[in-house]
């Protein structure tokens, strides 16, 4: 028994090196995943992208999934902690830093994105545009777009509210307040024209900066401390305590989202925080709206007394490569990003993207796109919004203090002093 | 070799392991394996992202919950909708039931379906439902104002911090109340009539025979009741979670799986928020017990 053991075990090594191929690069169909957010003028732009990449790659499928902005950070990370994370995916740097933090992603193949070295790389973007997703002298993103906020306004509502469109623009926020309450039309104190309402969960890219016109700091230079200034964070957090339901009810986190209704053009909000993009989006939504030149975008607004002129931040989208996927896939994946970013110009007329290479923004087709200046001038005037590992929860912390004002009736003091014990714990635990 | 004698009582037995070990294989591995998973899990600082091997920390997890006034919060706010949701739930599933039962056969199967209708409906499409009924210029203030003859105020269902509580429990309420509705039917349906009959011989009143009959015999439906809906209670999440994601205040309706979610996911702690899951279990586990134990279900017999 033990002797035709030895005898088969013998054989069975002797008999292993027949079947063994040695190293041999991977080759065969190969199909990349691609999770991205929905936005219906740039999913007809990839799908193009796709088929023609998928042509000029007979051995690739490319499989696009779109999920809504809110749910791709859930969606990616129960995917990435289940070691079954897509291929490419792309998310606001505010969540995707991590995975660049707990090296799940890839760096970029410069040669695959067409470029002879990461610097070279880094030399084609607008400086500094990088360095959100560059680590030890590696790129681990590129930028799908750049995007900050400013107001969209409809000329339309401003006239009805006896304002001239062209002298009694809101440069402050106390402006703001004085016109939003021409504006705003209620039934008792439910409002049914907002003048103008913020853009509730982002408190870091549209509510930071207006802390920091007043010279309040989220984290302190050296980044050991959390809520600076706290005069300057009073006095927001009583801005937003008297612009809510308890105060001058001019708007709330609780009615339907300002940027969704002012495409509608449904006499009932005067203006939105958004991005370059919202136009392309009033056009796909609302075609005579856009054409009627009823709109315009006006500058981030400053406070009265503000000690530092700061816009609203601008974030990042940028697509990255899930570093667990063996090497050929990232090198296609690579590949087809570059691709599609290879159409920056078609990215910016046909969804209102940014993609800031310096060939791009010296471009003639950025000067020409309506509102372009206005972004690009509030885009001087901010920072890249606060991205960490722990992003998501200040966020929410802010989220806490602000609706506690707004909604809850706590005193701004009050609220205050929890945000900074919070914040400072979630910073001390970094 | 004698052929040993297995009598029919254990052939029976052999049998009916066979039927159940299927959904024993199946109870073990999405059930009890989640469950020693998230306590071992909960002794470690584990980042959901990192490949890092996680850190033994011991019972850090635990201490600092303990310690954070946040979770206590989320304790407050998962017992406030429980006891808001589950005592009504109960009562008045219990007396629709009985009312049901009183009215002709036709109406019975109508009133059955009515109630019934929105436990079919996933908890994600019943918040949605509501949260366009409590939007400022919904449905929630148009009827509430109508009726009590208030126009134009904001009764601020998602924002004011008691209203945004009361709506979570009342959009609870309006899903599963058929639900449980039907369980007390079948209950109700099992009591023997000849006892309903014995008593009217006797001379008892509906209003006696109800409290004399109807209530004791249905002890054990009660029972089972009670332990469901408290369940569903304290496990309550997506109406919270779509409400705050629809600009409500979080902290008034922050209950423990919310708080487990945004920890686990938005936070990335897996083990602070395995820790927080093992201590709701640990609470759901002990009032399972103790209503079984208060309410001695099994001592009702015909």
């Amino acid at each position: 028994m033990k002797k035709t053991l030895i005898v088969l075990l013998s054989l069975l090594a002797l008999g292993l090196p027949v079947f063994a191929t040695g190293v041999q690069e991977e080759t065969g169909p190969v199909t990349i995943t691609f999770w991205t957010h929905e936005d219906p003028n740039r999913t007809a732009l990839e799908d193009r992208y796709i088929s023609e990449f998928e042509a000029s790659h007979p051995d690739v499928t490319i499989n696009r999934v779109t999920n809504s902005s809110s749910k791709m950070p859930e969606l990616l990370l129960t995917a990435f902690a289940a070691n079954e994370g897509p291929h490419i995916f792309n998310t606001q740097i505010e969540d995707g830093y991590a995975y660049i933090a707990n090296g799940r992603v890839a760096p970029v193949n410069p040669e695959a994105v067409g470029f002879q070295s990461t610097e070279a790389l880094t030399e084609s973007y607008v400086d500094g545009v990088l360095n959100a997703v560059s680590e030890d002298g590696q790129v681990y993103g590129l930028p799908l777009e750049l995007t900050n906020w400013a107001p969209y306004l409809n000329k339309r509502i401003f006239r009805d509210a006896g304002l001239d469109p062209e002298k009694d623009i809101p440069k402050t926020w106390e402006d703001m307040v004085a016109v939003s309450q021409r504006m705003v039309l209620r039934e008792g104190e439910i409002i049914t024209r907002r003048g103008f309402d913020f853009r509730y969960p982002y408190y870091l890219v549209s509510m930071v900066p207006m802390v920091e016109q007043l010279g309040g700091q989220l984290v302190s230079d050296d980044g050991k401390t959390a809520i600076v200034g706290d005069q300057a964070w009073l006095k927001f957090l009583q801005f937003m305590a008297d612009w809510g339901p308890n105060g001058l009810n001019l708007g709330s986190p609780t009615y339907q989202n300002a940027r969704k209704l002012f495409n509608a053009d449904n006499n009932d909000m005067g203006m939105a925080m958004s991005g370059l993009y919202q136009a392309g989006r009033i056009r796909a939504d609302n075609p005579e709206f856009y054409d009627s030149g009823d709109w315009m975008v006006i500058p981030y607004p400053q406070f009265k007394d503000a000690v530092k002129e700061v816009a609203s931040a601008y974030y990042g989208h940028f697509y990255m490569v899930n570093g667990q996927k063996s090497e050929r896939e990232q090198k296609i994946a690579w590949e087809f990003i570059a691709y599609m970013l290879s159409h920056s110009e078609e990215y910016l007329t046909e969804v209102g993207l940014v993609q800031p290479t310096k060939q791009l923004m010296a471009s003639e087709t950025y000067a020409n796109i309506p509102y372009a200046d206005v972004f690009a001038a509030d885009m001087a005037k901010g920072n890249i919004v606060y991205y960490a590992e722990n992003s998501a929860k200040i966020q929410e912390l802010i989220k806490e203090a602000v609706e506690g004002v707004m909604l809850s009736g706590i005193a701004p003091e009050k609220a205050l002093a929890s945000l900074k014990v919070k914040a400072q714990e979630v910073l001390d635990q970094e | 070799m004698k052929k040993a004698y297995i009598g029919i009582d254990k052939k029976l037995a052999r049998w009916g392991w066979i039927f159940i070990t299927p959904s024993l294989l199946f109870f073990s591995l999405f059930s009890f394996y989640p469950i020693l998973n998230a306590a071992y899990t909960s002794f470690f600082r584990k980042n959901i992202l990192s490949l890092k091997p996680p850190t033994f920390t011991g019972l850090k997890n635990y201490i600092y919950l303990l310690k954070s006034p946040d979770f206590w919060n989320s304790i407050r706010a998962t017992f406030v909708f429980t006891l808001g949701t589950f005592i009504p739930l109960v009562v008045f599933s219990l007396l629709l039931a009985v009312m049901i039962l009183l009215v002709n056969k036709k109406s019975q199967k109508y009133l059955q379906l009515a109630y019934y209708a929105p436990a079919v409906l996933s908890s994600v499409v019943a918040a949605v439902i509501w949260l366009s009924i409590f939007n400022p210029r919904g449905l929630g203030n148009q009827w509430l104002n109508f009726f009590m003859n208030t126009p134009g105020i904001d009764h601020q269902w998602l924002a004011n911090s008691f209203m945004v509580q009361f709506s979570t429990i009342l959009v609870y309420f309006w899903k599963y109340i058929g639900y449980f509705v039907v369980i007390f039917i079948a209950g109700l349906s099992a009591i023997p009539g000849s006892l309903y009959e014995a008593a009217r011989i006797d001379g008892a009143d509906n209003w006696q025979s109800f409290w004399r009959i109807t209530f004791p015999l249905l002890q054990p439906t009660v029972v089972l009741v009670s332990v469901m809906s408290m369940l569903q209670c304290l496990k309550t999440f997506s109406t919270q979670y779509l409400f705050v994601q629809s600009g409500s205040p979080q902290a008034p309706i922050n209950v423990i799986t919310l708080n487990i979610y945004n920890t686990g996911i938005r936070d990335h702690q897996i083990g602070r928020s395995s820790a927080m899951s093992i201590i709701l279990f640990l609470i759901m586990l002990f009032f399972t017990w103790f209503q079984f134990k208060a309410s001695k279900a099994d001592s009702v017999s015909y």
